[in-house]
């Protein structure tokens, strides 16, 4: 929410204005903030991220944050929970836009960009969400249909072909007939990531893949991100608070808390890091420089307190 | 989840009872085809007051209704109301000298024109025009000129 | 909170819902515009807010119309005016009864499920979802739901009307005894078309954009919790319901001079 002078406009009504304002910017050739040859290299960054502010009204989500994703690997980017991982995410596709700083995406500013050309540039991005995202309504085998029918217009039978290529990937090809209520966690996970890679995207997004699965299914899902990436050259972009599969399949990671980065580099590395907040994340320890204890008075004047009352 | 050709099945059933439905409404229920009197023609009559007679009131002969009142008008001449009705075509035999009276259908119920043949071999033609008319019954008229009467003349048990 | 900044921020709110609703409202009419190709979509959701509420439109238009009967009955025998049974039960019908009763059970049958599934839809990452595959929710999922609302009311009205005359009937002349030509014709003289059943389907169709708008604006808008989607729903029915009755109102003053 925006407040103007006492008059609150709602997030949305403000976005579709500021939206419309940026239509006439990029109609004036303002969108592409850098030159996407020095950047779409084969080793070159797919995301970049300068500076990047985020707020929810007076609350600071993101602060100052600058990272790069490089193209055709795994990475991490690990924080406790509500540290702001996920709106990182909703920022890389276009769902939220900064309040500053840029945000990159294959050399393109993704919050200069109207809605037509987001919608074209989302079509190269796949993402898997935490609850998976399954339409309700549609068995796995729609489901996976469902972004080549909107996208595509492919006869019958190809697109019979495509997807159940995409289903045997995630080996879920038996599985095509059932209803998302019938799947399972972690078959829900499987059939999603298949539909994630239905259009072939550069880059897949994943927002906590691990979250909730048995030992199995964190297997097979730690299998599918590697072998997506290293087979077809999917860029990854991992988001977790699960350290130990994190570390087992990224190339690289980032370590985010209060909005900021508190360390990165490759697993190990950061495994090694002397910096305090790393250590007490990497290896779960219960009091650190995040406190066990909730900000409170003191115990025992709390309680006599409770006496007087 | 259901069948696809089933649903569109029952979504054809669905639409095609509500447009029935709206049929039935617009000609069962409304007038939609009393109204519109089949190749009818036109004929008028005047009369000193028409009461609660309206647009669209049936004309009726013998009890039957043979058309409806299409236009009300007052004559600016002699101030009377001009009521235009439709007769339906099937009936081309009115006599010329029929009359049309006012009248009232039960002792609170709609007005409506009652059309009472007379003896000539000529027959109303479109734009004719009905001569003998007999305007509505207007209860108050008759109550007041009741109580006129009543009290115009000298209580005999006075005197 | 002092009850005038209370006020203040109540009016304020309620501007804000207003202007965001027709935000919401203009973005679904532009996202009709795609639906020529896709029908289909449109066919799907008039099943699921069309057919799925016949049984309920039925069954209460069919009472309504005999108590309609009843209660009509007892009344114009005192005038002696029985015979004009048919001509009450249908003109209560077709303007009033018909189109509203009609719009209040929609608002409670298929503008709640409405609501509850679109806010499903969003706790759920659906529609989140959708956005990443470069689908817009608004043209896929709301604006044929709105299209088959708008499409499903008239025609629910138009049973319900109808076969609530039949209900009158089967009491007026069934139970007591009213002569059933004097029923019809009584009824035929006195229902116009123009000014009585098309004014009652151009109500209908005015709840079908209401309540169809305010479902599936509650459901995009809700908290994507699942105690804020039982407030959505709850929401759309009281919202529609007012809004039903107070169109009516407005309505009825400005056709029926």
């Amino acid at each position: 929410m925006t407040k103007m002078g006492g008059i609150v406009i709602s997030g949305r009504a403000w976005d579709l204005l500021r939206r419309f304002l940026h239509g006439f910017r990029t109609a004036t050739g303002r969108k592409r903030l850098s030159n996407p040859q020095t950047d779409s290299g084969a080793s070159g960054a797919l995301v970049e991220i300068r500076n990047l502010h985020f707020a929810r009204g007076e609350r600071t989500i993101l602060n100052d944050l600058s990272l790069t994703i490089a193209r055709g690997k795994v990475t991490a980017i690990m924080g406790g929970s509500g540290c702001g991982k996920t709106t990182l995410l909703n920022l890389i596709g276009g769902r939220l836009r900064p309040s500053s700083g840029q945000v990159l995406v294959d050399g393109v500013s993704v919050p200069d960009l109207s809605t037509r050309e987001l919608f074209e540039l989302r079509k190269r991005m796949g993402m898997l969400f935490q609850s998976g995202a399954l339409l309700t309504d549609l068995d796995a085998f729609e489901n996976v249909a469902f972004p080549i029918r909107e996208h595509k217009n492919l006869p019958e039978s190809i697109l019979r072909h495509v997807v159940l290529m995409k289903l045997e990937t995630v080996g879920l090809r038996g599985a095509r007939e059932l209803m998302p209520a019938e799947l399972s966690g972690g078959m829900a996970r499987r059939v999603a990531l298949a539909r994630a890679i239905a259009l072939e995207p550069m880059m897949i997004m994943y927002d906590e893949p691990f979250t909730g699965l048995d030992p199995i299914s964190k297997g097979v899902i730690v299998k599918l991100i590697r072998e997506l990436n290293t087979g077809l050259g999917i860029t990854s972009v991992l988001v977790s608070h699960d350290v130990a599969e994190a570390c087992a399949i990224s190339d690289y990671a980032y370590l985010l808390g209060n909005g900021r980065i508190i360390g990165q580099g490759t697993p190990q590395e950061i495994s090694q890091s002397k910096v305090e907040e790393v250590r007490q994340f990497m290896g779960g320890l219960p009091d650190g420089p995040v406190p066990y204890q909730y900000p409170a008075m003191d115990y025992l004047e709390d309680l006599l307190q409770g006496g007087q009352a | 989840m259901i069948q696809r050709r089933q649903l569109e099945l029952w979504v054809g059933v669905f639409v095609a009872a509500g447009l029935l439905a709206l049929a039935m409404l617009a000609f069962r229920v409304g007038n939609l085809t009393a109204g519109e009197v089949a190749n009818g023609y036109r004929i008028q009559a005047e009369f000193n007051d028409i009461g609660g007679l309206k647009v669209r009131s049936a004309v009726t002969l013998a009890g039957v209704r043979i058309g409806r009142v299409s236009e009300i008008s007052i004559d600016p001449s002699n101030y009377e109301a001009v009521v235009a009705m439709e007769i339906d075509g099937r009936y081309n035999n009115i006599p010329v000298d029929t009359s049309a009276s006012i009248l009232t259908s039960g002792l609170l119920g709609e007005q409506y024109i009652g059309l009472d043949p007379g003896g000539s071999s000529q027959y109303l033609k479109n734009g004719g025009k009905i001569e003998i008319t007999q305007s509505a019954l207007v209860l108050e008229k008759i109550i007041s000129q009741f109580l006129f009467n009543v009290a115009a003349k000298p209580d005999p048990a006075k005197k | 909170m002092n009850p005038l900044r209370r006020l203040g921020k109540f009016v304020l709110d309620s501007v804000e819902g207003l202007g965001r609703a027709s935000l919401f409202f203009f973005e679904v009419t532009v996202g009709t515009r795609q639906l020529a190709r896709r029908f289909e979509l449109v066919v799907q959701q008039v099943y699921a807010v069309g057919v799925l509420t016949l049984l309920i439109i039925l069954v209460s238009g069919l009472f309504v119309g005999m108590v309609l009967g009843l209660q009509g009955y007892h009344t114009l025998v005192k005038f002696g005016a029985e015979d004009s049974l048919g001509l009450l039960v249908a003109l209560s019908l077709v303007r009033e009864l018909g189109p509203v009763v009609t719009a209040l059970l929609f608002a409670g049958r298929a503008g709640s499920s409405l609501t509850a599934e679109i806010g499903l839809m969003k706790a759920t990452e659906q529609l989140a979802g959708m956005e990443m595959m470069a689908v817009n929710p608004i043209e896929r999922v709301i604006a044929p739901r709105l299209v088959a609302g708008i499409i499903a009311m008239p025609l629910l009205a138009a049973l319900f009307s109808a076969i609530g005359v039949l209900g009158g009937h089967l009491v007026g002349v069934g139970l007591l005894g009213v002569d059933s030509g004097a029923f019809w014709s009584q009824m035929q003289s006195g229902v116009g078309f123009r000014e009585d059943i098309l004014n009652g389907v151009i109500k209908s169709v005015v709840f079908g954009v209401v309540v169809t708008w305010i479902a599936v604006f509650q459901g995009y808008e809700s908290v994507p919790t699942s105690e804020g989607v039982s407030r959505a729903t709850n929401r759309t029915v009281v919202f529609s319901s007012l809004a039903v009755l107070a169109l009516d109102f407005i309505m009825t003053a400005l056709m029926f001079k």
